[in-house]
């Protein structure tokens, strides 16, 4: 609670007329909009055209009652020398009104202090007013964090403990849903291309001696990424004939159902695209129990090859993978002596406040992700729409539930293999800067790409970090 | 366009939004509010993860909140009453569930209290329900409740089984009554006197209407209730006397039209309450003058008196005593009910009224409304009075009486004074609720 109500001044509640008080905004980002202009004084005249039947509205409901003989004179006009916002419902305070329900509802769930039936009931009132298919970005983003956190409340209050047991979700769009919304996130940003570029691009230029490449995928789920690899590998400019190309793609039981494609088929597609680009190649799966333990000699090694560890984390994948799942893949991996490590994962900030302030750094992520495609397709309301529903929905839930159970306490894979022994840095290469920053130039010029550290490339939009993208290796030297 | 992204660099700061008037013309007050239908279910779920334990976490959320309020107001915490208003404005609603309405209700009351609007508001409201008020509408909505709940007919049965009682061997009987209930408490009693055994009695009726929104309405009953007793063969004379242009007490023998050789008893149904604190000792005396053979009095149970200088207890009894009074009315009346809506309505002046309007201020419009619990009222009636206990006749009617509606009613031994008979309490889920009792000098 303290958080909001650090910048509200006091009220004097017991005579109508209040100083004006100066406004405290603390963001100077300016340019966004003029909220902060406004002093944070309540206007308990509300802030609407017909401040009388509003103030009728709450006191007396005869809705036939004629409202102007015995209203309450609460306006005299020396009570806030505010500059009154335009109608109450312009979408900024509409916008502002659901974050403020969404706070409360997240309080009420945060974990010290337990009100699972204020917080349904909030969540009921902001189910009426919001919609996942409908409205401004505010409102549709507003409309998925209330289902997450409705079925965040089911599990809760059911007591299902966490670990594994993530409440997977059973979002089973229709396939052509899938496809099309994959299309449209690879067209209208710069997400995935993203992720994929600056570790292709990193893999290529550590293996450009090798005659032997076998890459271990994470989560190979289309395959799209190798496509564009593979194309990059045929074509390298020296003549030299390319690398043998070995990919064992992580299967996992009854995962099916959450990519448009299984392993095998996608397996079955690289391997049919690899012949048509006369690459030479061989596809593997290594098949994990239902813990989802990595254990590295279920996968088959050849010698002299260079070994790629490929650890994608970020959309498009729909749900977030069991930290324990991570680690023990990362932790493994490292047993295989990998040449290169290529981990791509959601940014994440440090904040404090609990799942309070977790909750509210969350919605401000995706926020500025659903800006950043408004921003450069302002008429494809249902395009994005739609990709919001297959993709940011799903996320949203999951990021959620990690914040709830407070796993990772907000560290990143890359703090982590930071820490772990046997992982070096390695650095990104000023082709591999140039060419992510030639990416973002191609969709809006919010998108910002940064060097965070030598080993990590940060695709940010605006002032937040989404995106990071860091290259490691086992090797000792390299 | 603004960006989202912006909203949160800078400051948030909380206002009273109102409900968008789209919201309100979409809703007839006679249907469901949509979010009723999907309230229940959910909040059955989330309150009850075990099975109904009791604890502070699975209490309602709208007490939270409104406790939660009433305490940041007491200590003039600003911010937080904001966020408070707020929430409850929005999560609030006259059409909802129980919950929801206590929300609304309370919060009118709150709303005055921080903004220390609450004499006006009161003021208004007496306004408004004077204008709204007619006979037709006041008597359905009186016969109804009566029809689904024992609440106002176990005062009825037990005074005039006490009344009967005590003027046995009367012949000139005359009852003073200083009610609320619309004389719908007589019919039954002329009945009975019509039935007596030896000769029909003749009864003068005087009644004393102190509440200023009955008085419009009382006249249309005096040709009722005079063509009834014609009806009934009870010689019969019906006054109609105005006690509120002054202070009750004040009245006289000679106002209440009192003679020579009549019984008289007095009949005191929720009106006691009405009365000014300060001036309740002296309106008993009043009635100690007239030297009644009987004395009835039935009251509400709750204490809104002795807390009357502490805000948040005053409150935390006023939302004890109307979540049980909103519970039962949910759970007597049908969902759809117009006649529950304006019980609940009524509700609000008497919130507002306990709890925001300052008694010193002179408010001459409406009533007072503080109530008192059984055992404070025993005190008082002491001074002249001793209690008569109810015979086994009329314990047995009430009995009776109460199998006639939905089962959660009871009757409840009075828990202070376990050796001493000090009336008969109804109980609603073993919660006592209407507290009756009558006295002789």
């Amino acid at each position: 609670m303290a958080m909001v109500f650090n910048h509200l001044l006091d009220l004097d509640l017991s005579h109508y007329s209040t100083t004006t008080t100066e406004s405290t905004t603390t963001g100077d980002d300016d340019h966004y909009c003029n909220l902060g202009d406004w002093s944070p004084v309540v206007d308990w005249d509300a802030l609407s055209v017909h401040p009388q039947e509003n103030f009728n509205g709450l006191l007396e409901f005869e809705p036939n009652e004629d409202d102007n003989d015995h209203h309450m004179n609460l306006d005299s006009p020396t009570t806030l020398m505010v500059e009154p916002p335009v109608s109450p419902f312009s979408d900024d305070v509409k916008g502002l009104r659901l974050v403020h329900l969404l706070m409360a509802a997240a309080e009420a769930m945060a974990t010290d202090n337990k009100s699972y039936d204020l917080a349904a009931v909030i969540l009921v009132r902001l189910k009426d007013l919001v919609s996942p298919n409908e409205g401004t970005n505010m409102e549709r983003l507003a409309a998925h964090f209330t289902d997450a956190l409705l079925s965040l409340l089911e599990t809760s209050a059911r007591g299902v403990v966490g670990g594994l047991h993530y409440k997977q979700n059973h979002h089973l769009h229709h396939p052509t849903d899938v496809l099309a919304a994959f299309q449209l996130l690879q067209d209208m940003s710069p997400y995935v291309k993203f992720g994929h570029f600056t570790a292709n691009q990193a893999i290529i230029e550590a293996v450009v001696h090798e005659r032997r490449v076998h890459i271990i995928d994470y989560d190979i789920m289309e395959g799209i990424q190798w496509a564009s690899l593979m194309q990059a590998l045929i074509s390298q400019k020296d003549g030299a004939p390319p690398p043998y190309l070995r990919i064992t793609a992580l299967s996992r039981p009854g995962s099916g159902r959450k990519s448009i494609s299984t392993v095998q088929e996608t397996g079955r597609l690289l391997t049919s695209f690899a012949a048509s680009i006369n690459l030479p190649f061989s596809f593997h799966q290594c098949k994990l129990d239902s813990n989802e333990t990595f254990k590295p000699s279920s996968v088959k090694l050849v010698r002299g090859e260079a070994i790629i560890i490929n650890c994608m984390l970020h959309l498009p994948h729909f749900t977030h993978r069991p930290p324990t799942s991570i680690s023990s893949f990362l932790a493994g991996a490292r047993a295989l002596n990998p040449k290169l490590v290529t981990v791509v994962e959601e940014e994440e900030q440090k904040v404090e406040g609990g799942f309070v302030g977790r909750f509210m750094d969350t919605l401000h992520h995706y926020s500025a992700v659903y800006d950043s495609l408004e921003a450069g397709f302002p008429m494809q309301g249902r395009a994005r729409t739609l990709v919001e529903r297959v993709f940011m929905g799903p996320r949203i839930v999951g990021s959620l539930a990690r914040v709830y159970r407070e796993e990772g306490e907000g560290g990143s894979w890359g703090a982590w293999l930071t820490a772990e022994p046997g992982f070096q840095p390695v650095n990104i290469s000023f082709a591999n800067h140039c060419q992510a920053k030639l990416l973002l130039g191609l969709f809006n010029d919010g998108y910002r790409v940064e060097e965070s550290a030598s080993n990590k490339l940060v695709l940010g939009w605006k002032s937040r970090q989404l995106l990071s993208a860091s290259i490691w290796t086992c090797l000792e030297t390299n | 366009m603004t960006s989202v992204d912006s909203l949160y660099n800078n400051t948030l700061f909380i206002f009273f939004t109102q409900k968008s008037s789209m919201e309100r013309t979409h809703l007839s007050p006679y249907t469901n509010h949509p979010q009723t239908t999907t309230k229940q279910p959910i909040s059955h779920t989330y309150s009850d993860p075990g099975g109904g334990e009791a604890g502070p976490d699975n209490d309602k959320w709208a007490s939270k909140l409104l406790l939660e309020c009433a305490q940041s107001i007491s200590y003039k915490d600003y911010g937080k009453i904001n966020h408070l208003l707020w929430m409850l404005n929005e999560l609030s609603s006259p059409y909802g569930d129980c919950d929801q309405k206590l929300a609304y209700y309370f919060l009118q009351a709150l709303f005055c209290k921080a903004t220390e609007s609450g004499n006006r508001c009161y003021k208004s409201l007496i306004s408004v329900a004077d204008k709204s008020h007619c006979f037709d509408s006041a008597r359905k909505l009186i016969l109804k409740f009566q029809e689904v709940s024992p609440w106002t007919t176990f005062g009825h049965v037990a005074s005039n089984g006490a009344i009967l009682e005590a003027f046995d061997g009367e012949n000139k009987l005359h009852i003073i009554d200083i009610s609320n209930t619309l004389c719908t408490q007589w019919p039954t009693l002329l009945e009975a006197l019509a039935t007596r055994s030896d000769d029909t009695p003749s009864l003068k009726l005087t009644v004393v209407v102190t509440s200023t929104m009955a008085r419009s309405i009382m006249k249309e009953i005096t040709q009722r209730m005079e063509k009834f007793a014609r009806l009934m063969g009870v010689p019969f004379e019906f006054n109609l006397i105005n006690g509120s242009n002054k202070r009750l007490w004040q009245l006289t023998k000679e106002e209440l039209n009192v003679q020579e050789g009549e019984a008289i008893a007095v009949n005191c149904i929720g009106a006691l309450r009405r009365v000014e604190v300060e001036d309740r000792g002296d309106v008993i005396r009043l009635f100690s003058s007239l030297n009644p053979r009987i004395v009835t009095v039935v009251e509400e149970e709750a204490d809104f008196t002795s807390s009357r200088f502490d805000f948040v207890k005053c409150f935390e009894e006023c939302l004890r005593y109307y979540t049980l009074y909103f519970e039962m009315l949910e759970e007597s009346f049908t969902p759809t009910s117009n006649e529950r809506l304006m019980l609940e309505r009524e509700c609000s002046r008497g919130i507002v009224r306990v709890l925001t309007c300052d008694d010193e201020q002179n408010i001459d419009s409406g009533d007072c409304e503080r109530r008192e619990k059984g055992n404070q009222w025993c005190e008082r009636l002491k001074e002249h009075f001793s209690l008569v206990g109810f015979s086994d006749d009329v314990v047995d009617d009430v009995k009776a009486l109460l199998k006639r509606y939905r089962t959660g009613w009871s009757l409840a031994h009075d828990r202070t004074n376990s050796n001493e008979d000090s009336g008969m309490m109804l109980a609603w889920k073993d919660e006592p609720v209407v507290w009756a009792s009558a006295w002789k000098p």
